[in-house]
């Protein structure tokens, strides 16, 4: 799967925990607190798209993405190496 | 096999408390944020409360219970904390001469962030169960205070720390771990625990708190997960949403839970939303409703929301219930007891319910005089006196004899009782 691609799941999940995302026009560097995301609903995103991805990695390894373009970049790259 | 669990349980939740929505609102949060928490009062120490004014508070209704035969049974006493003020000298000594207990006791405190309490509680249980002194008693006392003071934000310590104000409380929880379980009989090996070294939340200098919400959110649900997991592997059978009446969780705000609680409801038994919101307000409201009132009282968190599931749920039936305790650093752990309609009797005679409802209510005014730091007593505080004239109401609000510091002598720390 392309880092792109990884980038369209983290947006399709946005959209279903804050549904008033579904006009957005997702950027790479949006960032999903600017967006209203709270640390739940962050925490949610991410383990939606790991499992969209069928991505068995610990959680803690997905800090430190600024943004949803980062967060993409992390996904892929722990994609790789499976 | 020996029963072994919880004989005898009880709290102490402070003699002051904060309405944390009045706090949000004076602080200007962003109350949509703030709702997320879904907490409602907290708990604030007073200069003359300490861990141990908390501690024994908690355990002497407990004690004063037994005969002097039972009481000299109580063979070992732990604290579980993460607010001692000493590095050398355990808490558990002050506790046990406070308690008036035997010495032929074995005294000392364990750490492991909030998670002390439950490794307190297991280390009980092995003891017991161990038999290595038969019919002996073990007294774990899981207590800790709020420090107020933040270290200031750096790269990996998030902005987020404002909202750990709301939520950050204090509180101990008192537990007589026994043969004779009456209150909470323990699954004997019915363990899953799990742990490894991450930097999430600290107390890295004597008055200060520091962290990354962020990291220990993600943390928390990667041990939740794991542990029940855990638990599962030595546990045939074991169905998260069937085996257990009531769940109580290490709850460092109620939002937390909610998403843990989603989560695991997600993965194990692959239920949908509107499943999810029933179960969580049957099985885990419960244990929540205390913790809600009292903020995060780290290292007694999770046995505190144990007795809330026990004091609110129907037990007209004895029920299983599975507790998830987290300590940042970090170390986790599922495990899980039985209660039976006898166990909720007895606690509820502990009347924990008016305990919390008997805290002096502090004003804006009183809580930012409190936070002025004037009144604190700093870690390292060789000599002091406590002034009793500070909110004197509150040292009145149980109606009944509570345990207050008077005084620091040359380090040691002398307590007077107060009715």
């Amino acid at each position: 799967m392309t880092k792109e691609e990884i980038f369209a799941i983290i947006t399709r999940h946005a959209c279903e925990v804050i549904p008033e995302l579904e006009d957005h026009n997702f950027q790479e560097n949006d960032s999903l607190k600017d967006l209203g995301a709270n640390s739940i609903d962050r925490s949610e995103i991410v383990m939606m798209t790991l499992e969209s991805l069928s991505l068995k990695i610990p959680l803690i390894e997905t800090v430190g993405a600024g943004n949803i373009g980062e967060l993409a970049g992390i996904l892929y790259e722990k994609s790789q190496s499976f | 096999m020996t029963p072994v669990g919880i004989e005898a349980m009880n709290v102490f939740a402070g003699s002051a408390c904060l309405d944390v929505n009045k706090l949000a609102e004076h602080r200007k949060l962003d109350m949509s944020r703030f709702e997320n928490l879904m907490m409602k009062e907290k708990t604030v120490a007073l200069p003359y409360e300490d861990p141990i004014t908390f501690g024994v508070n908690a355990a002497k209704p407990i004690v004063d219970a037994l005969s002097p035969e039972e009481k000299d049974r109580i063979e070992m006493v732990i604290t579980s904390t993460e607010s001692a003020f000493d590095f050398g000298k355990s808490m558990s000594t002050y506790c046990h001469h406070h308690l008036g207990l035997n010495r032929n006791c074995r005294l000392f405190e364990l750490k492991n962030a909030c998670y002390s309490g439950v490794a307190g509680f297991q280390m009980a249980v092995n003891f017991i169960l161990s038999q290595t002194s038969p019919g002996a008693k073990a007294l774990v006392i899981a207590t800790d205070i709020s420090r107020f003071i933040a270290v200031d934000a750096g790269e990996a310590l998030t902005q987020d720390w404002s909202f750990a104000e709301p939520s950050g409380g204090a509180g101990a929880v008192a537990m007589l771990v026994s043969e004779m379980p009456y209150v909470f009989q323990v699954d004997v090996g019915a363990n899953g625990y799990y742990g490894y070294e991450v930097m999430d939340t600290c107390r890295p200098a004597p008055d200060a708190e520091a962290g990354d919400a962020d990291l220990s959110l993600l943390s928390y649900l990667d041990c939740c997960e794991n542990s029940f997991l855990e638990y599962k592997k030595r546990v045939k059978d074991a169905d998260y949403a069937k085996s257990f009446g009531y769940l109580a969780f290490h709850t460092p705000f109620g939002g937390m839970i909610k998403g843990a609680h989603r989560n695991q409801m997600r993965k194990t038994v692959k239920a949908k939303p509107k499943e999810i919101e029933e179960d969580f307000e049957r099985r885990v409201t419960p244990g929540l409703t205390y913790c809600q009132r009292v903020g995060n009282s780290m290292g007694a968190t999770t046995m505190f929301s144990l007795t809330s599931a026990i004091d609110n749920g129907n037990f007209e039936t004895p029920q299983r219930i599975g507790c998830f305790s987290y300590g940042s650093g970090c170390c986790s752990e599922f495990f899980s007891g039985i209660v039976t309609k006898e166990g909720q009797q007895r606690l509820r005679a502990q009347k924990i319910k008016d305990q919390l409802d008997n805290r002096h209510e502090l004003s804006m005014e009183e809580y930012d005089d409190l936070l002025k730091g004037s009144n604190a007593v700093k870690f390292g505080t060789r000599n002091v006196t406590l002034d009793t004239n500070f909110i004197p109401q509150a040292r009145s609000a149980h109606g009944k004899e509570t345990l207050f510091l008077r005084e620091i002598k040359e380090y040691h720390r002398e307590y007077e009782w107060v009715s």
